[in-house]
């Protein structure tokens, strides 16, 4: 009997121990945190003024990823950080960890009185949408979060992904001389990823009824399908092995491997995704045609001005989409593939042309 | 006379509990403090203050009630799958496969939450967090059968049952089993009814009582049945056990099955106290630090207990770090790599500390390849 009653003890001293372990070089610095550095003692005292009207204060949150992703999260950080410069905002991004702190991330802003909160991608749709019912006075920017229903404090900045897509399966489908192109992708449980699939498909079908395309999903979860650019380079070289000659890597850095991968091989083509992708993945020069862009990054600076002059829309806000410029391979794309292209642009935009893309459906 | 020799038996009894308290955490307090200071040293070449940083992952894991509820939430699975973890380790196998058993057991607890109605809220909330556990049990019970009827170490084959476990949890969150609300297009299961709900009550969540529950019980099976006398003893040397007329084939599968229970507890309560839901990408990694905790707690079922709470502390305080201090997310997970790496080490540790080898058992990590 006395041998568990000790057992017990022993297990709450055990508890004490390790917390006290883990609280001691933590007990001490309170006290000297002020005098140690000036930075520490400087920031405090700025953010405070968050809760003040005279400040102007931004706050990112992104999905299970990194700012410096050098597409999604990035374009949209690019937005506030040209707020920052433009408008004079104050800001801050938090990246996050774990799927479940979507709203206890969010709410470390709000508690802080920022004004407007920027929410990238998709998942966050449901956290941004239950904060926004919680502070009605701070403006949230969704990237890639369809509003169902409009609520005065949610802007969700939407784009057609397939539109995008079906423009570089459309360049995809004309440049490619083997009749067999691929898409490596992040996970299809991410809807605008499967949008720039679908979109890429009919765009390569729409100009060459006879292609192959050779899509793959990443396999794993959300926590790596956009992180793992060696799944990206492995699967990209593997389609290369089967004829491929035009790779479209769509997914955050998985997508970045899987371009990188082509440029070492010689009159193959890579299209990236999201931003102009010659401009944030340099190791991609020898193959990068073209990005099917999102532009995300006006997107979110255009709803943060208009949130700090006191216009911020609500509801649905639909963000421009296109090809990024060739760049070097100007004169290697043929005038008739650029007409061609300028063409089906007009009629994806005046609706005589649909990518069959059908969400939901 | 007799009650001078009694209280001096006491005496001695506590200083050897104490004795044997020190011996037990010596190690993995070293190892966290190593960890702490490399840790801080990293923190300022990245040019952060790393009291600062500290400071702020400490206020957001038990700065208010709320950081104090959300450390215990994450702690939570940590506690079942150490245990599962650790109660595998005792009978000399090595379980990866928690996080596998953990998915299905948050799957399962979600359908039994969502598809059944009208149920009395303590019964519903039971039947969903067992039927998870027998869904962990299940899956565990795989690798144990393949290692007893076909020699197949359980490393390899519930390393690989993890992948299983994700595609078939991806599969139905993504197809039957989908959310049909209108409008929907995430991969995910209904909500739960209410009654299959485990409440926070006071600000500590149940689940986490359940957890502390569950080691007193794991602690008991172990050390004070017979059952648990012959995992043990399997555990040490699988020839002895055979030897004095053991069912070491039995025991082996019993104790998967009973490691995949626990992993399957931590899916279920994670499911029916936290997220309400099944929705992949929600409950990555929780099996894996499983394998940190059992370590940093000796395999001890009551030393899982603070170890997951560490873990838990700085998975809830990151974000904070990241906030206040400006400090990048991963510099936990460096910090929980660490302590992981200094455990695994404890020869470091013990020079660096002087602190001499204990004179029990070590734990067995991993186990030949031969048939059991």
């Amino acid at each position: 009997m006395s041998k568990k009653i000790f057992t017990i003890l022993s297990f709450l001293v055990v508890t004490a121990m390790l917390l006290a372990a883990c609280a001691q070089p933590t007990e001490a610095p309170p006290a000297e945190e002020p005098a140690a550095e000036e930075p520490a003692a400087e920031e405090p005292a700025a953010e405070g003024d968050c809760a003040s009207p005279d400040v102007f204060c931004v706050g990112l949150v992104t999905d299970v990823g990194e700012v410096d992703d050098k597409s999604f999260n990035q374009s949209a950080n690019d937005g506030v950080l040209q707020a920052e410069k433009e408008l004079g905002a104050q800001v801050k991004y938090i990246e996050t960890k774990d799927a479940k702190d979507y709203q206890s991330n969010i709410e470390l802003f709000a508690d802080q009185g920022y004004d407007v909160i920027v929410t990238v991608g998709f998942a966050l749709g449901e956290a941004t949408g239950q904060e926004a019912a919680i502070y009605p006075d701070i403006k949230f920017i969704g990237v890639d979060q369809f509003q169902a229903e409009t609520v005065d404090n949610v802007a969700g900045l939407i784009f057609a992904e397939d539109k995008s897509g079906f423009l570089a399966g459309a360049l995809a489908g004309m440049m490619s001389e083997s009749g067999m192109i691929a898409a490596v992708l992040g996970t299809d449980l991410v809807p605008p990823v499967v949008a720039f699939k679908e979109g890429y498909e009919a765009g390569a079908k729409y100009v060459n009824p006879d292609i192959n395309v050779i899509s793959t999903y990443h396999p794993g979860g959300l926590d790596v399908a956009f992180t793992d650019p060696e799944w990206g380079a492995t699967t990209s070289k593997q389609a290369m092995d089967q004829g491929a000659d035009v790779v479209f890597g769509a997914g955050g850095k998985t997508g970045n491997g899987a371009i990188i991968e082509v440029a070492g091989n010689p009159g193959l083509y890579c299209i990236g995704v999201d931003t102009d992708q010659w401009l944030t993945v340099p190791e991609a020069h020898q193959c990068l045609i073209s990005s099917a862009m999102k532009l995300i990054t006006p997107g979110v600076f255009g709803l943060i001005k208009s949130a700090q002059e006191g216009s911020f829309p609500a509801g649905n806000f639909v963000g421009p989409v296109g090809l990024a410029p060739f760049h070097d391979f100007e004169d290697k794309v043929p005038q008739e593939v650029k007409d061609k292209l300028e063409e089906i642009d007009q009629g994806l935009k005046d609706g005589t042309i649909e990518t069959g893309y059908n969400p939901g459906g | 006379m007799s009650s001078d020799q009694s209280s001096a038996q006491a005496s001695r009894s506590v200083g050897s509990v104490l004795g044997g308290i020190w011996r037990a955490v010596s190690v993995p307090l070293g190892a966290v403090l190593l960890a702490a200071l490399i840790g801080a040293f990293i923190l300022w070449i990245y040019g952060a203050n790393p009291l600062e940083a500290y400071g702020a992952l400490l206020k957001g894991a038990f700065g208010s009630p709320a950081a104090i509820m959300r450390t215990l939430e994450k702690a939570t699975p940590l506690v079942f799958s150490g245990l599962a973890v650790a109660f595998a380790f005792k009978a000399g196998l090595f379980n990866i496969g928690a996080q596998g058993q953990l998915l299905l057991g948050a799957l399962t607890a979600a359908v039994v939450g969502f598809s059944i109605s009208g149920l009395p809220p303590l019964l519903h909330a039971s039947l969903a967090l067992l039927a998870g556990g027998l869904a962990g049990a299940l899956y565990g019970a795989i690798p144990g059968a393949l290692k007893v009827y076909t020699g197949a170490h359980e490393v390899i084959t519930t390393i690989m049952l993890n992948y299983v476990a994700i595609n078939i949890t991806d599969y139905f969150a993504d197809g039957p089993l989908k959310d049909p609300s209108p409008g929907n297009i995430v991969a995910r299961t209904p909500l739960i009814f209410d009654s299959a709900r485990i409440p926070v009550v006071g600000g500590i969540p149940i689940g986490f009582v359940i957890a502390v529950l569950s080691a007193a019980i794991v602690w008991w099976l172990l050390f004070r049945t017979t059952i648990g006398f012959e995992i043990r003893t399997v555990g040490l040397n699988p020839s002895a056990a055979r030897y004095a007329g053991m069912k070491v084939a039995l025991t082996v599968i019993m104790t998967m099955v009973i490691s995949g229970f626990l992993a399957g507890l931590g899916g279920s309560i994670e499911t029916l106290g936290v997220v309400g839901r099944y929705q992949p990408g929600f409950n990555v990694g929780l099996g894996f630090d499983g394998i940190t905790v059992a370590l940093l707690g000796k395999t001890n079922p009551f030393g899982v207990i603070p170890a997951a709470i560490l873990i838990g502390a700085m998975k809830a305080g990151s974000s904070q770090m990241q906030f206040s201090a400006g400090v990048a997310k991963e510099i936990t997970d460096i910090i929980q790599a660490l302590i992981l790496f200094f455990v695994a080490a404890d020869m470091i540790v013990r020079k660096i500390f002087h602190i001499r080898a204990a004179a029990d058992a070590e734990p067995k990590l991993s186990t030949g390849w031969s048939k059991q």
